[in-house]
């Protein structure tokens, strides 16, 4: 269950759109935040043009983007955010290039057992400005948000998590996370943290304006002795996107310490297409394994 | 590779919680020829210092062995778990007494949770000889939901029946449930859950509706007079196949299961197979794709039987096909952004019903056409139903909005449908006052 969340504004379109004179000319797209009755989110008023839904879900599409970046770059699997609703933004779209957005949203903790609790609605506010380029991975982000947890908190949560890491035993047993119906051991939740934050450097590089990820499972879990006291560990994650349907299997590989920044490599599979789904080659997935080591 | 353990010794496996302790215990039972550990108690010690933490540590070294650690002792501010078992209660209470140990019983007696523990999983497991025992809170297999089928036709065989429309292409009974009060042919009401076999929540809404619907009968005005004069009928497990893969192989798995010569890849996306703008955007014709519509409309026998059952219906007003996940209820059209005709009546009654849902439980859904709210996606069951003369065709997306996605914990099936029925409720009372 979600905590309860003031009335969202209803996106509409705006008073016009100015047709571009030159080819290079972007569409601006004013939206002005409405008020709409709590628990009714209209995806658009009727008697307004059809594609008054498409800026919302432009919207959407770059808070996600912007979020995936945001939990990546903090490196803290205790500070995890999710997203909240989008409360306004604005648009320019050159569709021979891509868009460039700005968006405000608001976020909340990523930590599931907070849904249960009463009044644990504390939001977030980030605004971020986000450029899509056509046919090209990494959105370029930029993004502000406000503290959710205090500093000392959250560094003591995840050094917390940290040492629950170190204790488990390896080879660790593990068939998925979270089971098949959808229950994560508590035992096994620091595992879950990390796994979904080493995730959301792979969906902040795959999220374009059209394609977005959720993370549905993780099949495999591998810790590696280090020399240096970090955590070092391989997983198989399933990736959900939600406009094709399709899961993606993603092999990631991340070192992380508490306070320092994370390092994160992935591969992750491709769409077989029928022909190589024959059986005599391998599906012709190419590596795009980026690193920031 | 082995990760380094921190802290101490700990022989014991730690931290643990309940479950996989008792999960462990059980192996551990059988391993040792059935261990018994009636009275046996799981103590929490908090050792203040360093000085209280090397007691503990003496302790373990004891022989014969008097405490079994499942959380060694490590550092001063984390807690201990050590079992203790019933013979040596009373001196290791008496040691930490002594030496000023605080202490907690965490566990009163192991043996009688591994009781309860193993009781209640083979009673999930059993197959129910009634309906009173099944446990709505929980996700079943596929023989579990047919076997409660046949029990719930049974106990309330005055208004529910039970019909097979067709056979999968593993050949299993494809089943739906009707619920009439008598008449021939009443104006209908179509709910299916279940076309992606790895919405599990839908299954398990659709199972407890049809047990509200038969409670509440004869209770809540509205039902009664819905059921009054109109049939209902329920298609909980619209994909069979796909359902059965997900519980022994693949739980992530969304098609049906039909396997075409020549083609490497298995399955048919049922919810584009439908004869509405088949093939056009937002299905796929790839076949490892898990939007492929497949070769040809109602190529597959799961959308083939509904079609011809509700073809030769010939009588029903309203279709609502449940999915999850994502929050929303949609109506068409999905395959292209062409409102229909009735638009402005459909955004009002699609706005009634998700407040109705709101009120329930606080959760927000999104409302409108499915090509504007979700996507485009063509060859839909609501499209096809909506082309067929069915004016209030509906879409669900059931909770939740990613967090969980399609594993949604079993704790949120109650909940979820408690909700999902207020909506459900309000979509086919207006059916009902607006006749066609």
């Amino acid at each position: 269950m979600q905590p309860r969340r003031q009335p969202p504004p209803a996106p509409r379109s705006g008073p016009g759109n100015p047709r571009p004179t030159a080819p290079l000319l972007a569409l601006l797209l004013l939206l002005a935040p409405v008020v709409a009755p709590a628990g009714s989110r209209g995806a658009e008023d009727p008697a307004q043009p059809q594609d008054a839904g498409v800026p919302r879900r432009l919207l959407q599409q770059a808070a996600r983007a912007a979020l995936h970046f945001f939990n990546f770059r903090a490196g803290s699997p205790s500070a995890l955010r999710v997203l909240a609703e989008v409360q306004e933004g604005r648009a320019w779209i050159n569709p021979k290039e891509g868009c460039k957005v700005d968006v405000v949203f608001s976020t909340e903790r990523y930590k599931p057992e907070s849904l249960l609790q009463e009044g644990e609605g504390r939001l977030g506010k980030c605004s971020a400005r986000v450029v899509f380029k056509n046919q090209k991975p990494r959105p370029a982000i930029n993004v502000t948000c406000t503290r959710l947890i205090e500093k000392k908190k959250r560094q003591q949560e995840d050094y917390l998590l940290y040492k629950q890491m170190k204790q488990l035993k390896n080879p660790l047993e593990i068939v998925s996370i979270p089971d098949n119906h959808g229950h994560i051991d508590p035992y096994l939740r620091p595992i879950w943290d990390l796994a979904f934050l080493g995730s959301s450097y792979v969906m902040w590089e795959m999220t374009t304006q059209v394609s977005h990820y959720y993370l549905a499972q993780l099949t495999s879990v591998r810790q590696w002795k280090t020399n240096d006291d970090t955590i070092d560990f391989d997983y198989t994650v399933l990736l959900h996107e939600l406009s094709t349907q399709e899961i993606i299997p993603c092999h990631i590989h991340l070192v992380w310490y508490p306070g320092k920044p994370l390092k994160v490599k992935y591969h992750c599979q491709e769409l077989q297409t029928p022909e190589e789904a024959s059986g005599t080659e391998e599906g012709s997935a190419v590596p795009t394994e980026l690193s920031n080591f | 590779m082995q990760g380094t353990p921190a802290g101490g010794t700990s022989p014991g496996p730690s931290p643990m919680d309940r479950q996989t302790l008792l999960v462990f215990s059980l192996i551990l039972a059988a391993a040792l020829g059935q261990m018994n550990f009636t009275g046996d108690q799981v103590l929490r010690v908090l050792a203040k210092d360093e000085k209280q933490l090397s007691l503990l540590r003496d302790l373990e070294g004891l022989k014969p062995q008097k405490v079994d650690f499942w959380r060694g002792p490590a550092r001063p501010s984390l807690p201990v778990d050590m079992r203790v078992p019933f013979s040596e209660l009373k001196y290791i209470k008496a040691y930490l007494e002594s030496h000023g140990l605080a202490y907690s019983i965490m566990i009163k007696d192991i043996q009688v949770l591994l009781d309860e523990e193993r009781e209640a999983m083979a009673k999930s497991r059993r197959l129910e000889r009634s309906t009173s025992s099944f446990s709505y809170s929980s996700y079943h297999t596929l023989e579990e939901i047919y076997s409660w089928i046949d029990n719930f036709v049974t106990e309330h065989s005055n208004i529910v029946s039970k019909i097979q429309i067709g056979n999968s292409f593993e050949n299993r009974s494809i089943l739906v449930l009707k619920f009439s009060t008598g008449g021939s042919r009443h104006p209908a009401i179509w709910i299916d859950t279940g076309i992606h076999s790895r919405e599990w929540i839908t299954h398990a809404t659709g199972i407890w509706t049809a047990n509200k619907i038969v409670s509440d009968y004869g209770k809540d005005r509205v039902l009664t007079d819905i059921l009054k004069a109109m049939d209902i009928f329920i298609e909980l497990v619209t994909n069979p196949d796909g359902f059965a893969f997900t519980h022994s192989m693949n739980r992530l798995w969304r098609k049906n299961k039909s396997i075409r010569p020549g083609i490497f890849c298995i399955g048919v996306d049922l919810n584009r197979n439908w004869k509405s703008g088949f093939g056009g955007n937002g299905s796929n014709s790839n076949p490892c794709s898990e939007t492929y519509h497949g070769p040809s409309p109602q190529s597959e026998p799961e959308v083939a039987a509904i079609v011809n059952f509700i073809t030769a219906h010939g009588n029903f007003k309203a279709l609502i096909s449940i999915h999850s996940y994502s929050q929303m209820l949609m109506y068409p059209y999905g395959r292209s952004l062409e409102p229909v005709s009735n638009q402005r009546e459909l955004y009002d009654l699609a706005k009634d019903a998700v407040e109705a849902l709101y009120k329930v439980h606080g959760i927000e859904y999104f409302f409108g056409s499915i090509s504007t709210t979700l996507y485009v996606a063509s060859g839909i069951t609501v499209d096809w139903a909506y082309d067929s003369g069915i004016k209030y065709a509906f879409s669900f997306e059931l909770r939740d909005t990613g967090r969980y996605g399609f594993l949604l914990p079993a704790t949120q099936i109650i909940p979820t449908a408690q909700e999902t029925w207020m909506a459900l409720r309000t979509i086919m009372e207006h059916t009902l006052n607006h006749p066609y």
